[in-house]
């Protein structure tokens, strides 16, 4: 707020001192002024951010005629839990949590074991052929996924049946997700930051590749690996495209893709889907308010290794 | 330098002649490269199942029908015919390049105001930045839901407000340029916190001298944005606009909950288009062609991009 005012010091303070006073008194108000407008803009962009979220809990406690009343009360006079009884006995809510916890969670395991090995690879191993394969890798980033989900549906319902992975099952649903071009890239460069002398090091005193991957690379590589993690897990989590074209069972359904189901079968219930949105949010929040301090960092993070 | 006082005392004392020493080396190179094969196998085989076959797969399909319940079969150019003929994917097109113009244009002009705020007043700004994250979090089925009570004709807020003030209710959803503005907004409401912290990163890797030294020499506010800030965030600014570009180009979830590409087809996006024929209408040929259509439009506008960005980069360089 205050960054201004040394600027307006000017060369000979003694001449014109009155009128300097003068000057940086007006300039340190105009900055004061300026300071308050900015912390309004951003209360105000962080109240429509948070706002709608709160917004859904008020019907969800309602039943849904209750909406139509006018003038609108925010307000319920009492809290109506059959929402949330109908959403938790009427639907499978519970089992599209559960599935959507195995979705997100295998998927982020899966990409976090290949996606560091293969960038530890393109950073620190030498192998013919090594820049091409990065090439190769980094070109698929702008491949949308609507392109490729006809060939995958394709794929799985063409799998044989001892596989237990065709349409409709965890390992089709997971597998095809777990390719991510931008996480090898990430990985790659934040190797590419640690000191090489550590590595050098190592092999000099005997340590085989493995080794030196899981003892020193990898201790070294919390922080992108967490960045990676939460990244995955988060876009896993509200991932809709793949899981809705791959389950065909209620059963099967990940939450997103459930949800979405139910604006058809309680086309006016306005409270059960407030209810069960709510139910969804949930998760998401503690995880959020678990590792709020890592997932500022994991976007500067993410936006800085470029 | 320790190491190479290490090597210099096994130099001193070499039991193997050079020959030996070569082989010893070549069979080192290649066991080295065998480990570096090894380690990028467990990403390569996904890779070229689900990504690298399936893109080349796709480009085949386009030429043929049928598949996802039947057997495939092949009918030349007739699937690339049709969808040129027909004025829905031509609608889509426009429809997808409205949107993502304008949801750029505004996320990046609202991101880029908010992190130079962020910038500038650090005090208590991480409220603000967790703030704006929580959208990112919420799954497309709640934005959809939030949208449609913000826009819903009986107890809208949006048409509380505009009761309020006097104004006739809307039927937001129901006419089509509102419902494509409204996939607009919602979309910017989600990515908003993204672009800030990306943007304020940014921001954060230029060095604080060169803003105060462009201050003391009197340059004012909006001046050392253009001339100082703005130079220096073009390489990110490159970056976001290819990442944005690839992202926003293949909007869909908004659509499916919001508004399931109506009225009419005044909100449908090409993959809501590709998703319709192929799961809904089993008219595979046209989703498969319109795919590859998406494909070949979001790799002529990354390399546009990267073209315009670039060359304008080191023109002023």
């Amino acid at each position: 707020m205050h960054e201004h005012t040394p600027s307006v010091e000017g060369p000979e303070p003694s001449t014109h001192a009155a009128e300097y006073a003068a000057a940086a008194k007006r300039h340190r108000l105009l900055g004061i002024v300026k300071g308050v407008l900015a912390y309004a803009i951003l209360a105000l962009f962080a109240v429509i951010a948070i706002g709608p979220f709160l917004y859904l809990l008020s019907p969800s406690f309602r039943q849904s005629y209750e909406l139509f009343s006018y003038p609108p009360d925010w307000i319920p006079n009492s809290l109506y839990w059959d929402n949330f009884k109908t959403v938790l006995n009427d639907t499978s809510y519970l089992r599209w949590g559960v599935n959507t916890l195995i979705f997100a969670t295998a998927v982020t395991l899966i990409t976090l074991v290949i996606d560091t090995m293969a960038g530890y690879a393109f950073a620190r191993l030498r192998f013919p052929g090594r820049t091409l394969l990065f090439a190769l890798v980094l070109s698929t980033l702008m491949i949308p996924t609507a392109v490729l989900i006809a060939p995958l549906y394709i794929m799985m319902s063409n799998l044989p049946d001892w596989t237990h992975s065709g349409v409709n099952t965890f390992p089709a649903m997971i597998l095809p997700m777990v390719v991510s071009p931008l996480g090898v890239f990430m990985m790659r460069q934040f190797i590419s930051t640690l000191p090489e002398g550590l590595v050098e090091a190592a092999r000099l005193d005997g340590a085989g590749e493995w080794l030196i991957f899981r003892r020193i690379v990898l201790p070294l590589m919390k922080p992108a690996i967490v960045v990676l993690g939460i990244f995955t897990f988060m876009f896993q989590w509200v991932n809709f495209l793949w899981p809705l074209v791959i389950t065909t069972t209620d059963d099967m359904k990940t939450l997103t893709v459930g949800i979405a189901s139910l604006q058809g079968q309680f086309v006016t219930n306005w409270g059960v889907i407030s209810a069960a949105a709510v139910l969804t949010m949930l998760p998401v929040v503690v995880i959020f308010l678990v590792f709020q301090k890592w997932f500022v960092q994991a976007s500067m993070a993410g936006a800085l290794k470029q | 330098m320790e190491a190479a006082g290490a090597r210099e005392e096994t130099w001193d004392q070499l039991s193997l002649s050079e020959v030996e020493y070569r082989r010893a080396g070549a069979r080192y190179r290649r066991r080295r490269s065998v480990r570096g094969y090894l380690f990028i196998l467990p990403y390569f085989v996904p890779f070229l199942a689900f990504l690298f076959i399936p893109a080349f797969w796709s480009i085949w399909l386009s030429f043929n029908q049928g598949g996802i319940l039947d057997e495939a079969r092949f009918v030349g150019f007739d699937n690339w015919r049709t969808i040129s003929e027909e004025s829905e994917l031509t609608q889509s097109i426009r429809n997808t390049a409205v949107y993502a113009v304008e949801a750029i244009f505004l996320v990046f002009v609202l991101a880029l105001f908010l992190a130079l705020l962020l910038n500038r007043y650090r005090k208590g700004s991480n409220v603000f930045k967790l703030a704006l994250y929580v959208p990112l979090l919420a799954p497309a089925v709640l934005v959809g839901l939030i949208w449609q009570f913000l826009t819903n004709f009986d107890f809208g807020l949006v048409n509380l407000a505009l009761d309020a003030l006097g104004f006739d209710r809307l039927n937001i959803l129901g006419s089509g340029t509102l419902a494509l503005l409204t996939i607009v907004l919602a979309e910017v409401w989600r990515g908003l916190g993204f672009w800030t912290l990306y943007f304020l990163a940014s921001l954060q890797s230029i060095p604080d001298e060169l803003n105060d030294a462009a201050r003391v020499d009197g340059a004012r506010g909006f001046l050392r944005f253009r001339r100082i800030t703005l130079p220096l965030l073009k390489p990110m600014l490159l970056f976001a606009v290819v990442i944005a570009i690839i992202a926003n180009f293949q909007v869909f979830d908004t659509v499916y909950v919001l508004t399931q590409g109506g009225p009419v087809e005044s909100t449908s996006t090409l993959v809501w288009y590709v998703w319709k024929r192929l799961f809904q209408f089993q008219e595979t040929g046209q989703g498969y062609a319109a795919a590859v259509l998406l494909l070949l439009i979001v790799l002529v506008l990354t390399a546009v991009s990267f073209w315009f960005l670039s060359e304008r980069r080191t023109r002023k360089a």
